[in-house]
C-alpha cells in the first residue's frame, strides 16, 4: 500500500483533533505539530510494510490479501490501543 | 468612551453557509459554539443597527479552548447592513462587508479559561441608524488570512458589539 493522499492524511489530522476535543483531553500541540506527526506514522507504515510482511508465518502470508494483512494489523493496534492503561 | 450595543449569546446565533459551529450544553450548564480547528465554520447574529449607534464598531469575542494549551487563534468579523428600501433581495442573497480580521492570540495556557478577542470594524457596510445587520463570526481554521495554530475546537461563550458612544 502507497502513503496516503494528502487529503486523506488531512481528514485523519482533523478527525485526531475532533477526537481531541470531544474528549476534552488537554494537548500541548500546536495543528502543525500533530499534522507533522500523522504524516510520519503513515511514511513509517509505509517504509515498514515489507518487514510487516516478512514477520508474518506461512501460510498466512501468502494467504492474506493485503488488505486482509492490513486489517490483521489494524486489529492488533486497535486491542493493544484498547487494553493499554 | 465605548457602550455595550449587543450581547450576542451562542443559542441566538444563526447557521452561515455549509459549515457552521455546534452548539454546546457544556458540563458547567454554560452553552458554547465550538468552532473546528481544521475547517472554516461561520455563524451570525442578526440585529436592528440602534439609535445613537456611533463608530467605530468593536467585536469583542470570548473564548476559551477546548483541548490546546498552546499556539494562537484567528478571528474574522464581517458587517451586513441593510438600509429599508435598498435593493437587496434578503430572501437569496447576503452582501456582507470586507473581512475585519484579528490578531493571531496567544491563547490561554489552561483549557476552559476564558479569553477575550478584541476586533475594530474597520469595514463596517456603512451601517445606520435602522438598519437590519447580521454579525458573521468565523475562525479562520485553515489559515487563509491570520495564522491559527492551535489543535482542537475553540469554545466561544458569547459575542459584545460595542461602539464608540
Amino acid at each position: 500500500m502507497a502513503v496516503l493522499s494528502d487529503p486523506d492524511r488531512v481528514a485523519l489530522w482533523a478527525k485526531l483533533m475532533q477526537d481531541a476535543s470531544a474528549s476534552r483531553t488537554p494537548l500541548p500541540l500546536l495543528k502543525a505539530e500533530l499534522r507533522a506527526a500523522v504524516d510520519a506514522a503513515d511514511a513509517w507504515a509505509d517504509a515498514n510494510a515489507a518487514a510487516y510482511n516478512t514477520a508474518l508465518p506461512l501460510p498466512a502470508r501468502t494467504a492474506l490479501t493485503t488488505k486482509q494483512k492490513a486489517l490483521l494489523l489494524m486489529y492488533v493496534i486497535e486491542r493493544r490501543w484498547e487494553v493499554s492503561p | 468612551m465605548t457602550t455595550t450595543r449587543a450581547d450576542l449569546q451562542p443559542l441566538s446565533a444563526n447557521p452561515i453557509g455549509t459549515n457552521f459551529p455546534q452548539i454546546l450544553k457544556l458540563a458547567s450548564d454554560r452553552y458554547a459554539l465550538a468552532f473546528d480547528a481544521a475547517t472554516d465554520e461561520a455563524c451570525a447574529w442578526q440585529f436592528k443597527a440602534w439609535q445613537g449607534l456611533t463608530l467605530p464598531l468593536t467585536a469583542i469575542i470570548t473564548v476559551s479552548m477546548v483541548s490546546a494549551t498552546t499556539g494562537t487563534t484567528g478571528w474574522q468579523v464581517q458587517i451586513e447592513a441593510v438600509t429599508p428600501g435598498d435593493a437587496l433581495n434578503t430572501t437569496t442573497t447576503s452582501s456582507f462587508d470586507t473581512v475585519n480580521n484579528s490578531a493571531s492570540t496567544t491563547v490561554p495556557g489552561a483549557v476552559g479559561n476564558t479569553q477575550d478577542i478584541s476586533i475594530t470594524l474597520t469595514n463596517n457596510d456603512s451601517i445606520a441608524v435602522g438598519d437590519l445587520c447580521r454579525l458573521r463570526l468565523n475562525r479562520d481554521a485553515d489559515g487563509s488570512a491570520i495564522t491559527d495554530s492551535v489543535m482542537g475546537d475553540v469554545y466561544v461563550l458569547g459575542v459584545e458589539l460595542q461602539d464608540a458612544a
